[in-house]
């Protein structure tokens, strides 16, 4: 069996699965019911000035039989007293000492403010600190969570303040609701963060009731923007996760959330540059026990992959991530269509011929059946067959030896940009 | 036509531009496409444009320079 124990920055935990701060770790009672069922760390529901939240507060899309391909909410942080959560703390981390517990702190951008609150966390003997500076609503018009999340000065500064006085790791906790949340990362990282977490939820508006025209959710008639999270969420964390992980201004371990529901999930943000990762939707969806199939599942995968710790998985997929202009313009994939599992509902044939290269061709063979058939010399090679096939193994995407160099786009415009300039003005047409 | 009869038929065109000694000189890209300069040094300076629609004789005929395979002096300089 692998070695499943990570240290994200000095914060030492059996696994590398984390519950985020979020409504499962609002109490000393959830989080400890957490340990006991395998989860390796959690961060805190929020601290800070305790909050007043409306009633109707979550909602969800579900699609196409999918409950909960993503959530929504407007949530605040926590709504206990400072001194109840200490408590709770100390009881938790007395109760599991080799257990990571995170303290996630919000307050005003204001110096005192941050020693105050990291002075008390850390007396009570968290392993860690996470900055939240991603919360979308409610706090940010405070000058709070996304609001100053979103000015990277801002973020630097207060990093800097609780470094003053911090002796556990800190966590910059980043909210994706920005152009470039490299930019964030890189002030984080200069006002002292040891590691960065990642996303926060994205602003959203769960729906519209088309019959009352009330928004989903509703207060009393009243909605107001949220905080959106789940599957659906997924690819823009992984993306950003990779962004943040590629970048050597950045360099710091990180913490992956957004959408992390299954173990496959979990390798994913480790190979794309996460130390360890965190979850809150599915466990708001599923409970706490969905961590059990996760442990089997990664220690089963780390076992078939012959690696002895899950720490070998992080970032090896990063270096395969880069920019559009540095991909092969002569790598080439075509589309077969494998008869043998065909059902014949002709999707690929509509879908490539509304929306692609018109390159599927419907054929009658020798004894009057129907077949479909792909013109590969035609095929862009641009999945969308194999995307809307619904049986599985009837669309292979094959590569095809182009017999060509590799070029990529920028190695294309070095090559027009050097011979142009090497004859005169007048000469290059 | 199919895409790749419209390509296949610029990608010949350039095959025997260059089989006539002719060398890729310059490139200008345009909302249009590519307009390819040839040039040969036999007898007197000859020059050819092609006008390159195709995305796929785009990319081959950078392809052929960056290959190697366009004798032009600038591959030697520039690479
Ligand atoms: C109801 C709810 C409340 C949340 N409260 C907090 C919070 O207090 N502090 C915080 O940093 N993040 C909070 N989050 C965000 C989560 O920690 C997490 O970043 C986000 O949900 C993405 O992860 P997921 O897709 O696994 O849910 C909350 C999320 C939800 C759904
Ligand atoms: S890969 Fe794209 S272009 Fe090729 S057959 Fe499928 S849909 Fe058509
Ligand atoms: S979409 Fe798949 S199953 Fe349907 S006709 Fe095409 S290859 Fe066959």
């Amino acid at each position: 069996m692998a070695d499943l124990r990570i240290d994200l920055a000095g914060i030492k935990s059996p696994n590398p699965f984390w519950l985020a701060s979020a409504p499962p770790t609002n109490t000393g009672y959830q989080v400890q019911r957490a340990f006991e069922a395998g989860w390796g760390g959690a961060v805190w529901k929020t601290l800070g000035d305790p909050i007043i939240n409306t009633s109707s507060r979550f909602a969800a899309v579900h699609f196409n039989g999918q409950r909960v391909a993503g959530f929504n909410n407007i949530e605040l942080i926590t709504d206990r007293p400072l001194e109840v959560n200490l408590r709770e703390i100390y009881e938790t981390k007395k109760r599991f000492p080799d257990h990571a517990v995170v303290a996630s702190l919000m307050v005003e951008p204001k110096q005192e403010k941050w020693h105050e609150i990291v002075k008390r966390v850390e007396a009570v003997g968290v392993d860690g600190l996470e900055l939240n500076f991603g919360c979308p609503h409610g706090m940010a018009e405070r000058g709070m969570g996304a609001a100053s999340g979103q000015q990277p000065d801002l973020v630097e500064a207060q990093t800097y303040w609780v470094k003053e006085v911090a002796a556990t790791p800190v966590i910059v906790k980043l909210t994706p609701n920005i152009t470039d949340i490299t930019v964030v990362a890189r002030h984080a990282v200069k006002g002292g963060a040891d590691a960065i977490s990642l996303i926060n939820t994205i602003n959203s508006l769960a729906g519209v009731d088309i019959h009352s025209w009330n928004t989903i959710p509703n207060v009393g008639g009243q909605g107001a923007h949220g905080g959106y999270c789940g599957p659906a969420v997924k690819p823009i964390a992984l993306s950003m996760v990779a962004e943040c992980a590629r970048d050597r201004g950045v360099g710091v371990p990180i913490s992956g959330i957004g959408g992390i529901s299954t173990w496959q999930d979990v390798v994913e943000f480790m190979l794309m540059g996460s130390t360890g990762i965190q979850v809150c939707t599915a466990v708001m969806h599923h409970g706490f026990r969905i961590v059990e199939e996760m442990l089997d599942g990664l220690n089963n995968y780390l076992d078939d992959k012959g690696l002895a710790s899950v720490t070998e998985l992080t970032g090896k997929s990063v270096p395969k991530y880069s920019n559009w202009g540095d991909l092969d313009l002569n790598y080439k994939v075509v589309a077969r269509i494998n008869e043998e599992n065909c059902i014949n509902c002709n999707k690929c044939h509509i879908a490539c011929e509304d929306a692609s290269h018109q390159c599927i061709d419907m054929l009658t063979n020798a004894d009057g059946k129907a077949f479909l058939h792909v013109r590969e010399e035609d095929c862009v090679g641009c999945n969308l067959c194999s995307i809307v096939c619904p049986a599985d193994g009837a669309i292979d995407m094959v590569a095809l030896d182009s017999g060509v160099a590799p070029m990529t786009w920028n190695q294309r415009q070095k090559v027009i940009s050097g011979l142009n300039s090497s004859y005169s003005e007048a000469e290059v047409v | 036509m199919s895409a790749y009869a419209e390509f296949d038929k610029e990608r010949q065109e350039i095959d025997a531009l260059l089989r006539q000694g002719y060398v890729i000189t310059g490139i200008r890209e345009d909302l249009n496409g590519a307009a390819v300069q040839f040039t040969s040094s036999g007898p007197g300076v000859n020059r050819v444009e092609l006008l390159l629609l195709t995305a796929d004789s785009r990319k081959y005929v950078t392809t052929l320079i960056f290959a190697g395979a366009n004798p032009a002096k600038p591959l030697e300089t520039h690479m």
